[in-house]
């Protein structure tokens, strides 16, 4: 009977959501505010990746609510969590294989990341991608080695410093510029690597910050073990 | 640097990333930091106040010209608004300081600063996916607050609280991107700018899109289920933070952009009707429950369906009486959050029959909790007697007898159920008492609710005269759209 | 218009999830799947027939031939926050579990809706 009931309530909605697209031509070029980003934004903004250059510059503010939203998913968690302090992951044996193999690519799953979030204005990727590329490669430790740990302590200061840096950045446009988060550094040569203003630090702050807290998170939530 | 209306958002987003820093050097000194943070904001609200009324400050964030970079828009209504979040937050702290003792409470103050940063960026905001951004800090905030007890049932209703907020986020976000479609744009002013050429279907499926999405958080009904929960197994000063910031923050953003987006007269009635229904059923239901904070939960959604009416006459005496009621509201219904926490800890149960006479045994408590049970029902020296006397003078201007019956009916049951409680607190036989003082802090911030309740009361034309500007702001939509984008007068004049 | 078809199947098998499944954890993952399902819609509209990322990453290239940025930058912010709100969701689930020692919602439901 849910399910039914279920069905038909999607159904009518789906349907309406859907006769919204029908008269909506696709693959088609709109008059919006996109057109004026891709013609004016390696000007404005020294960035060749327009969608960097919106992320962290036009919509920078976002960017900061973005970062906030992780900072508090990672706040929150600690919060809902606090009871599984002192609490360890479940021990498993990895094959020796697996556990070779891991130690081998973590350090470049490490780089890897680090490339992307270093390279945000030049190449598809950024502070988020790089950062949870990061993550990943701690999670690949964490899964073939029981007693890996990570330094909570120096986690949080990253955290906290990133964040930081990000606010700081923002509030030095409000201090020598005229807003805030406004570039004060020379714009440079598009397409390389030091241009784009304050594009490559605050990417580079997010990447420290977002790789702690993904790893932050990861850390509390397998810990389900006395 | 000069102040701006940014440090709203900025600083208390620096006091969070702080904290956990300062908290490994002392952990005591982290229960300071919020209140240094909302002092300095309150600092930034006073001297930003009259720029604001006088001419609206508008700022564009990395220096980008609107439509293509995020502005903030203060205006008379989001300094109202903001100074209004400066001084609950700043209460709610002084309250927390002795409440929230427990482990991890460096984290409850970082959810604490991050839910300010959140409502006043929904406040402050003038692009409409930056509002949803910050509705949805405010809203993640909001749910770990929640469980932030560690019990069963705060783990419960907070898990409904995220199921109920993602659905509206989806749907929030699904209005966000057929609007970009439709507009190409972003900026509130542009959108509405260019909503006239917006076939009408669809537009009418954004308006249900956002009905859903923010009637969720604001509490209309039916949309409304999480709440009752969600204030009552949250901590005492949280309930406060949800009827006092997050509800209010998310009912200025729904009208807003009812207000800006669509043609609100044929849209407003719908209001009226939405309003009483979520009044009338919130104080049916605040009636029977057995739980003092279920009922304070119920009666705010009661209160909040009031101030949807209000706002649902589209008039500028109603838009002024909706956010006088706000206001009071605001105010109100922390002070009642705030004795009905300490009342429960004394009596140590939720339940209102645990009550009997503690009006001797705590006389300062249930003082306050009294003064804020007539002072909400709208006895006349405090500040709810005015708002609700605007709201019914607003009504029947517009010729809505029924309407001006219905909530006089809904004044009546609030009446009975506040007193129903306030006489088991003093006139019932004392049953055991309680040698655990209420704090100093705790007392203070009730006090000086009171005091400002009072005085609102005594003279409620101090705060009237800072709504005209506000709620002539709300109205008129051109003005919002000819200062938020710069354009010149000449521009607009074929549009409107 | 399949993509657009496509991705708002996504959301409604999303929604039918959350509102039918009894275990929490396939709740959560129901409200992932809408999340991803608005996602797609967002590029999707963005998407313009024949045209490449918009990146200057060789010279040559102009403006006319990349889809729009808008939806992309758009959803790079909601993914994250998506990926918030599923963590906060999932410690939630961990609690639930660890009080009730069940994951199904019935078991676990106790307050009134």
């Amino acid at each position: 009977m849910r399910k039914v009931i279920a069905v038909l309530l999607l159904g009518i909605f789906g349907y309406y959501i859907f006769a919204l697209f029908v008269n909506v031509p696709f693959g088609v070029r709109h008059d919006n505010v996109g057109q004026h980003y891709l013609e004016h934004s390696v000007q404005e903004t020294g960035a060749v990746n327009i969608v960097t250059a919106i992320v962290v510059s036009h919509r920078g503010f976002d960017t900061l609510g973005e970062v906030t939203v992780l900072f508090l998913a990672a706040t929150g968690l600690g919060a809902i969590l606090y009871d599984k302090k002192g609490k360890k992951r479940r021990l498993q044996n990895a094959s020796l294989i697996v556990k070779v193999a891991s130690k081998l690519i973590y350090p470049l799953i490490i780089l890897l990341g680090a490339y992307v979030f270093v390279h945000g204005h030049l190449t598809p990727g950024g502070g988020f991608q790089g950062g949870a590329i990061i993550a990943t490669g701690v999670l690949l430790m964490f899964i073939s080695y029981r007693r890996f740990e990570t330094n909570h302590n120096a986690l949080s200061w990253v955290e906290s410093l990133a964040g930081m840096t990000f606010v700081t950045i923002g509030l030095a446009g409000l201090i020598w510029g005229t807003s805030f988060l406004q570039n004060i550094l020379p714009l440079g040569t598009p397409n390389t690597l030091l241009s784009a203003g304050v594009i490559p630090l605050i990417y580079i702050a997010v990447g420290f910050k977002v790789g702690a807290e993904l790893t932050a998170l990861l850390d509390n939530m397998l810990k389900t073990i006395k | 640097m000069s102040l701006s209306p940014v440090q709203f958002i900025a600083v208390p987003l620096f006091a969070a990333f702080l904290i956990p820093l300062i908290g490994k050097a002392s952990k005591e000194t982290v229960k300071l930091v919020p209140g240094i943070v909302l002092l300095y904001l309150s600092y930034v609200a006073l001297n930003l106040f009259p720029r604001g009324l006088e001419r609206p400050i508008v700022e564009h964030i990395a220096g980008f010209n609107p439509p293509f970079g995020i502005t903030l828009y203060y205006g008379p209504l989001a300094a109202f608004l903001t100074t209004l979040v400066t001084l609950i937050g700043f209460v709610i702290w002084l309250y927390s300081y002795k409440f929230i003792i427990r482990e991890p409470f460096e984290k409850y103050y970082m959810l604490f600063m991050l839910l300010i940063t959140g409502s006043t960026g929904i406040i402050l905001t003038g692009d409409i996916f930056n509002m949803f951004v910050f509705l949805e800090i405010t809203a993640i905030a909001a749910y770990s607050l929640t469980a932030f007890l560690r019990d069963k049932d705060g783990a419960e209703a907070a898990f409904k609280y995220l199921l109920i907020g993602s659905f509206s986020s989806t749907f929030v976000l699904l209005a966000i991107l057929l609007i970009y479609m439709q507009t190409g744009t972003l900026n509130l002013a542009d959108i509405a700018l260019k909503m006239a050429d917006v076939p009408i279907t669809m537009k009418i499926f954004i308006l249900i899109l956002f009905i859903t999405g923010l009637g969720i958080e604001a509490e209309i009904f039916p949309l409304n289920g999480w709440a009752p929960d969600a204030y009552s197994q949250a901590p005492s000063p949280v309930g406060a933070v949800f009827g006092g910031i997050v509800v209010k923050a998310t009912i200025y953003a729904l009208m807003r952009i009812v207000y800006l987006m669509f043609n609100f007269h044929s849209v407003l009635h719908f209001f009226v009707i939405m309003g009483v229904i979520t009044m009338l059923i919130a104080e049916m239901s605040a009636m029977r429950q057995h739980q003092i904070k279920r009922m304070l939960a119920f009666s705010s959604i009661g209160q909040m369906g009031l101030v949807i009416i209000a706002f649902g006459l589209g008039t500028e005496p109603g838009v002024r009486a909706a956010l006088f009621q706000m206001f009071n509201h605001a105010l109100i219904k922390t002070l009642l959050f705030f004795s009905a926490g300490y009342l429960v800890f004394h009596s140590g149960s939720k339940h209102i029959s645990a009550l009997d006479g503690l009006g001797r045994d705590k006389p300062l408590t249930s003082f306050f909790f009294a003064f804020g049970a007539l002072a909400i029902i709208g006895l006349p020296p405090f500040a709810g007697f005015w708002s609700k006397l605007y709201i019914l003078l607003s009504v029947a201007d517009a010729h809505l007898v029924t309407v001006v019956v219905l909530i006089l009916i809904s004044a009546v049951i609030e009446i009975v159920y506040y007193l129903r409680v306030v006489s088991r607190l003093y006139f019932k036989r004392e049953t055991a008492t309680d040698v655990r003082r209420t704090p100093l802090s705790g007392l203070a911030a009730m006090g000086i609710l009171a005091v400002v309740i009072l005085f609102v009361g005594l003279y409620p034309n101090t705060i009237l005269d800072w709504l005209t500007p506000a709620a002539r702001e709300l109205m008129n939509t051109s003005e919002y759209i000819r200062t938020g984008l710069h354009l010149n007068s000449g521009l607009l004049s074929i549009n409107f | 218009m399949i993509y657009y078809a496509a991705s708002i199947l996504l959301i409604l098998i999303g929604m039918y999830a959350v509102l039918v499944k009894k275990n929490i954890i396939k709740i959560v993952i129901g409200l992932s799947i809408i999340d991803s399902g608005v996602h797609l819609l967002f590029i999707a509209i963005g998407y313009v027939k024949d045209a490449t990322a918009p990146i200057y990453s060789r010279p040559g290239l102009e403006a006319g031939q990349m889809v729009d940025p808008v939806p992309q930058a758009l959803v790079l912010t909601a993914i994250v926050i998506g990926l918030a709100v599923t963590a906060v969701a999932l410690s939630l689930v961990i609690r639930l579990y660890d009080h009730h020692k069940t994951l199904n919602i019935n078991r676990i439901r106790k307050l009134k809706w």
